[in-house]
């Protein structure tokens, strides 16, 4: 699905966890209006730093937006933001939760 | 002054064009729409096209950038955030004429090539008479340079374009006819904005007359270029028919599937110039015939 | 675009940025939120009554946003002509009108609020470091400096903006909370834009950073000076001020010149 091979292997580097299938996600839309409407789904509002997250969802740190896949995410995957139009590799934090580190 | 502007508002501009005109469309055109199976598959006609293609990225090109050079030499809020929206507008049609150059055939990799090959000289020499009256900040010549010469010639030849294409091509009709209804904007901007700084300014006439001058030489001499290379009319009517359209185009008086390239260009030359004439004349500058190329 | 049925991140990086950056894009993106406003104003929305006091505030901070997002017009228009590709030129384009679009929707604020003579008014009430700024952020687009242009105008002044905007809007009447929000809509786009230009080429002439790193340690100081004159007015004590360079910070720290 994320056709990057680069990013597959980097993730299956980090931890190991492609071994075990991944979730699957349906995406509804959730009243974030601020790009075309079929990229919507894909995006939610964030509520602040008390908002859970999914395994399928990672924090834009550009613009502070919900970034959301299909999918359940895993380091090494690549997601956008098209809010604020940047690329990110998603990768794990010293404390556990998943991050998104901008790739220029 | 701000009564006539606000009609030329963003809040304007946004219900006119995006929620308007523009809504529905994609690239300018109806979602699906592609240019004819002949024009693509035959090599002469697609070149042609290309070729026809590469002078509208190029006008639009300079219109984008004097648009929004003129931005910062504009002496006033309301001309600013107007030529805010005529930038975008030109932008727009920098990014659908581009499309459709990759519609025809153009690789991504190679665009810029091709609009080096193809660029006619003296429509790249026409855009350097008025960007340098941008890059100089002067806002009275620049906005009649722009708003007027070159989107009164726009105006003009995208209309001659959509009466030959539009039994023909739909989709790049359609492309045209979302830019016309941009261009009535922004010569409609040109006069009445430039009427008053004309009466402000009277010194500045001579000058801006040599310029339009200039741009109209030039502008006949890319006409005179185009139509060499145009087909004859038996071999438009022909592709006309082949393209199962009608054969016959009126503009102007001028039926563009039968009539002679020397007379298509003599009325597109006539019919710019007359509308200069008269554009000019409203603002009170003296229209300067060029020498005829 | 992406395939149907496949996920939006699937896009290759160079079919992204072509997508972000095109007139298209920003015209359906816009369109979700504008479409039902009028001068950035929901028509549901109601005034609030404000004191003579509040309302001379309000004013005052308007008169300072005006300013700023006339500086980012006229930068904004201004590296149109300097842009290295077409996607930018075209980006541009998009951020012209938006800018355009806030200093419209700003000034008929004003004008709600009893502004009659709304140009006059920003002149009076301008503060000199903002002004300072604009001149500064002008002398680099004219200098032809893409790096520096840039980063003072899509990074410096937009993230600042996009921290105060949202910390206003939090506490602002209702009609100016809905032309605020909008606008911070549209910000997004150009931080990101901003953040993400410099960082490709930053990674290929490291050598930049050096003079962005100087051109930062010159604006910093004017621009942050305005923000807190900018929170003084809104009233909010020293204390309990959103921590205005925060989202600037992070960007210049993932820019690699904190």
């Amino acid at each position: 699905m994320n056709g990057d091979a680069d990013s597959k292997l980097a993730g299956a580097a980090a931890d190991g966890e492609t071994s075990k299938p991944r979730q699957r996600f349906v995406l509804e839309e959730t009243g974030f209006d601020e790009v075309p409407e079929k990229y919507r789904k894909y995006y939610r509002k964030w509520k602040g730093p008390s908002d859970d997250l999914g395994p399928n969802e990672v924090l834009c740190p550009v613009c502070k937006v919900v970034i959301r896949s299909t999918r359940e995410l895993r380091p090494g995957d690549r997601v956008y933001c098209m809010a604020c139009f940047t690329r990110f590799t998603v990768t794990r934090s010293e404390l556990g939760a998943l991050e998104a580190t901008i790739e220029y | 002054m701000a009564d006539f502007l606000s009609a030329y508002s963003i809040q304007y501009w946004l219900e006119s064009c995006p929620q308007g005109y523009l809504e529905d469309t994609e690239y300018g055109h109806a979602p699906g729409e592609t240019e004819p199976a002949l024009l693509l598959d035959d090599p002469q006609l697609r070149q042609q096209s290309i070729r026809t293609t590469v002078q509208l990225v190029v006008g639009e090109r300079c219109a984008l950038a004097a648009s929004s050079g003129l931005i910062n030499a504009a002496p006033d809020e309301a001309s600013k955030r107007y030529l805010a929206t005529q930038t975008l507008d030109e932008a727009r049609h920098v990014e659908i004429f581009t499309q459709r150059l990759y519609d025809l055939g153009v690789k991504k990799t190679e665009l810029e090539d091709v609009l080096r090959e193809h660029a006619n000289p003296n429509l790249v020499k026409f855009a350097e008479v008025l960007l340098e009256k941008v890059d100089k900040k002067d806002f009275v010549a620049g906005v009649v340079g722009q708003n007027i010469v070159l989107e009164g010639m726009a105006f003009t030849v995208f209309e001659m374009l959509h009466a030959g294409v539009k039994g023909v091509n739909p989709k790049f009709a359609h492309t045209l006819s979302g830019t016309i209804a941009d261009e009535r904007r922004h010569v409609g901007f040109g006069e009445n904005r430039i009427g008053s700084l004309i009466k402000e300014h009277p010194e500045k006439k001579p000058e801006i007359e040599r310029m339009q001058r200039d741009m109209s030489y030039y502008m006949l001499a890319t006409f005179a270029d185009a139509f060499r290379r145009a087909p004859d009319a038996a071999e438009r009517k022909r592709l006309a028919q082949d393209l199962g359209g009608r054969p016959e185009a009126s503009w102007h008086g001028v039926d563009l599937a039968t009539a002679d390239p020397k007379d298509m260009e003599q009325a597109l030359a006539d019919t710019v110039l007359k509308e200069f004439k008269t554009r000019l004349g409203r603002i009170g500058i003296e229209y300067q015939s060029p020498v005829r190329p | 675009m992406a395939e149907s049925g496949s996920d939006v991140h699937s896009l290759s990086p160079d079919r992204f940025l072509e997508e972000v950056h095109s007139f298209e894009f920003w015209f359906h993106a816009v369109e979700g939120y504008l479409s039902a406003t009028r001068f950035g104003r929901r028509p549901q929305t109601q005034e609030a009554p404000l004191s003579e006091s509040e309302r001379d505030r309000l004013i005052t901070v308007l008169c300072h946003y005006c300013v700023g997002e006339t500086a980012a017009l006229e930068a904004s228009s201004g590296l149109i002509a300097i842009a290295p590709n077409r996607l930018a030129k075209v980006f541009l384009a998009t951020q012209v009108v938006d800018e355009g679009r806030h200093l419209e929707v700003l000034l008929h604020r004003l004008q709600d609020l009893g502004v009659t003579e709304p140009e006059q008014e920003i002149e009076r009430r301008a503060t000199g470091s903002l002004l300072a700024f604009k001149r500064r952020l002008l002398e680099l687009v004219e200098g032809r400096d893409w790096e520096a242009a840039i980063f003072a105008q899509n990074v410096i002044l937009e993230s600042l903006e996009f921290t105060v905007f949202q910390a206003h809007a939090e506490t602002a009447d209702p009609v100016t909370r809905d032309v605020l929000q909008g606008i911070v809509k549209d910000e997004r786009r150009h931080i990101g834009f901003g953040e993400n230009e410099l960082g490709r080429r930053l990674k290929v002439s490291p050598h930049v950073r050096a003079r962005l790193a100087a051109v930062r340690h010159e604006l910093d100081p004017l621009v942050l000076a305005s923000c807190d004159e900018t929170m003084a007015q809104l009233g909010t004590p020293p204390a309990e001020r959103p921590e205005i360079g925060r989202s600037y910070l992070a960007a210049v720290h993932r820019l690699g010149f904190a």
